[in-house]
């Protein structure tokens, strides 16, 4: 029984990284219909940026901003350059168009930080112990700041005028474009937002999972998949997508074979999409 | 849009069809430039070796150019990443063999790449170094030798540790990839004459991030002690798991942490693991009178200078390769069957992993007596037996 909460533990905080990734893909594909697929190397920018600016001696929360502030700037760039020259774009455009922004992102951190893995310190120091299951105190700055951010992105998208705008431009973009909202700034919000996001997730799961120029494509892939699961269009979707995912690939992981653990998200995908095109939840127009 | 998908597709593959053009011929003629063509786990998994091993190869051919080259003929040396993968590995042998024309292959950093690459230097006839552990590399192969201390002798040390200290039952967590595959077959045939055995066997992938699941298994295996199979990043994350998960049994590790990075990365949870381990990395520690001492100094000096850090063991694997390399060709020239026979009979060379004696039918050269066994205290090295009879 220890075992098997440990297993559901330590899936709850890795499947909390791949929520906050989803989050972020969800948050574009709302708005713009865009499949973002450099959400990940957003993570590990964030991670490695935060690792230097640790390095030169900065404070946490400055390194977070930090952070934020380096990956918003490439998020909103990605869309100026790659995105919004694009007269007519389709999903799937999208998709080519930014796995190439991946591909640079990822160039430029390994000239940057080099080939190596770098682990920020821990939020705080000490591992949780109940009863046999140990929960280390990282673990719970992850499902923390998953809690708090897809709050954030749900609230702000559901309550507040200009969320309602940029949902809008996906629901009915000439009727937005006729009530005065432009769908050009409204996709580039929506990649501020998924900056953000990206950039938390990167900068709260480095300690745990390190950080390297390579470690944004899988983490990506996954967050697509946590994503997915959730239908795309909602963030709470995402977020309970993401967890199952995690908790699902260490039970595996756990019970079955280690070597099936990446395989997990992808077996998934293919039976969801097959099954269930819409997302694990029922209605089709599921909201954010 | 079309004509944009039309123009992206272009770009694409023109950057994938614009190959290197072949640089100028030097042959196996026995003038000009020598050409020493290294193929290394530089980005990917095994970056944490790679990294220094072609900081080492590129120091030493500066050392040897500077110094006049061998017998008068400059040092071309040209390192080619393979992204530690097998495809790589051979894709960048075949390059350096078919266009660069090199003299001899040093490389790879890691068991799997290794592999992949013996074929081919095989059928080419050219001599080859590798850098890594897995005696497979070498095994009925006449054109490779290796530098790294095979497993074998790493495992026949873990052995005879747990052996002295009544460790009977052994749980293994290893990597799936190369490096770990048939420690523990290895483990239980060597183990047979003490009784040390394993009774579980974890894996993980080379570049596995989560560790909770193998650790939470071993935890239940109920071992002896535990032992640690693989290269950091993932053997320190794996270390960090071990201690927080609680698990009472001591752990060891392999001779494949033995870099900062696994320092770095393993932080407060490395503290008292216990490792066979190549000298280089205590050689402060060692008695003057130990016959490595010299050597390992004055690399540990000159690489300290020139790159602001200490060399790993993996940078004295690649320094082993090249002084052997050298070696041969200032006696014997760049006759590829030539410098074959010489390596072959190596008789005491004194490197940084150990004191190399190859015989046609050991191409790896080293015994037991070439690692010492280590610990690691308040986040360093510590030698806790320097292991030489």
């Amino acid at each position: 029984m220890t075992d098997l909460i440990q297993f559901v533990v330590a899936g709850l905080a890795q499947g909390g990284a791949y929520a906050l990734i989803a989050i972020g893909f969800v948050s574009i594909f709302t708005v713009s219909g865009v499949i973002n697929l450099a959400q990940g190397e957003f993570a590990a920018l964030a991670g490695l940026t935060g690792v230097s600016a640790i390095g030169a001696g900065l404070p946490l929360p400055i390194a977070l901003a930090v952070a934020i502030v380096v990956v918003v700037a490439v998020s909103v760039a990605t869309e100026r350059l790659a995105i919004r020259p694009v007269k007519k774009m389709t999903t799937l455009t999208s998709i080519i168009l930014t796995l190439g922004v991946s591909t640079v992102i990822k160039a430029a951190m390994l000239l940057i930080w080099g080939p190596q893995g770098h682990t920020m310190p821990a939020f705080t120091a000490g591992d949780l112990n109940l009863g046999g299951v140990s929960i280390r105190g990282q673990e719970l700055w992850i499902l923390a700041t998953c809690a708090l951010v897809g709050g954030a992105v749900w609230w702000f998208y559901e309550r507040t005028l200009l969320g309602k705008a940029l949902r809008a431009c996906a629901e009915q973009p000439v009727a937005a474009r006729l009530v005065g909202i432009s769908p050009k700034n409204a996709t580039m919000l929506a990649f501020v937002v998924a900056g953000v996001t990206g950039a938390v997730a990167g900068v709260v799961t480095s300690p745990v999972y390190s950080s390297a120029w390579d470690y944004g494509l899988t983490l990506g892939l996954k967050g697509f998949v946590a994503a997915t699961l959730g239908g795309l269009l909602s963030i709470r979707g995402a977020i309970a997508g993401g967890l199952l995912l995690g908790v699902l690939e260490n039970l595996v992981a756990g019970y079955v074979a280690t070597g099936l653990r990446d395989a997990v998200a992808f077996v998934v995908l293919i039976v969801l999409l097959l099954a269930r095109p819409g997302g694990l939840a029922k209605h089709a127009e599921a909201r954010v | 849009m079309r004509r944009l998908a039309v123009a992206s597709l272009v770009v694409i593959l023109a950057a994938g069809c614009a190959e290197e053009t072949p640089s100028g011929s030097t042959g196996t003629a026995s003038t000009g430039d020598i050409v020493i063509g290294a193929v290394l786990d530089i980005t990917g998994a095994g970056a944490t070796l790679g990294g220094p091993e072609k900081q080492t190869l590129e120091l030493l051919a500066e050392q040897a150019n500077a110094a006049g080259g061998v017998n008068g003929r400059k040092i071309k040396l040209i390192i080619e990443d393979n992204q530690s993968t097998e495809d790589g590995a051979a894709k960048a042998t075949t390059k350096l063999i078919s266009q660069d024309k090199a003299d001899i292959i040093l490389g790879a950093s890691r068991t799997g790449p290794s592999l992949a690459m013996g074929g081919i230097v095989e059928s080419g006839k050219i001599p080859m170094i590798s850098l890594a552990a897995n005696a497979k590399i070498v095994q009925g192969r006449s054109w490779v030798f290796k530098t790294a201390q095979n497993d074998s002798v790493v495992l026949q040390n873990i052995v005879d540790y747990a052996a002295a200290k009544g460790w009977k039952k052994l749980g293994l967590v290893r990597d799936a990839s190369g490096f770990g595959e048939g420690v523990a077959e290895m483990l239980n045939e060597l183990g047979k004459a003490q009784g040390v055995s394993v009774v579980r066997t974890e894996k993980f992938a080379p570049d596995a991030t989560e560790f909770t699941a193998q650790m939470v298994n071993i935890r239940d295996a109920g071992a002896d002690a535990n032992l640690i199979w693989g290269i950091p990043p993932a053997a320190g994350l794996a270390q960090k798991s071990y201690r927080q998960l609680g698990i009472k049994a001591p752990v060891m590790q392999s001779h494949g942490v033995g870099n900062q990075a696994f320092l770095d990365t393993a932080a407060d949870s490395a503290n008292g693991v216990v490792l066979p381990l190549g000298r280089l990395v205590i050689a402060d520690q060692l008695p003057a009178d130990d016959p490595q001492k010299q050597v390992l100094t004055t690399f540990q000096k000159d690489f300290t200078a020139k790159y602001g850090q200490g060399p790993s063991t993996f940078a004295g694997h690649a320094y082993d390769a090249f002084k052997l390399a050298v070696d041969a060709f200032a006696k014997v020239g760049t006759d590829k069957q030539k410098v074959r026979d010489h390596l072959e009979q190596v008789k005491g060379f004194v490197g940084v992993s150990g004191t190399f004696t190859m015989t046609p039918q050991d191409h790896s050269g080293l015994g037991k007596d070439a690692l010492a066994i280590v610990t690691v205290e308040n986040a360093g090295w510590k030698l806790q037996d320097v292991n030489r009879d």
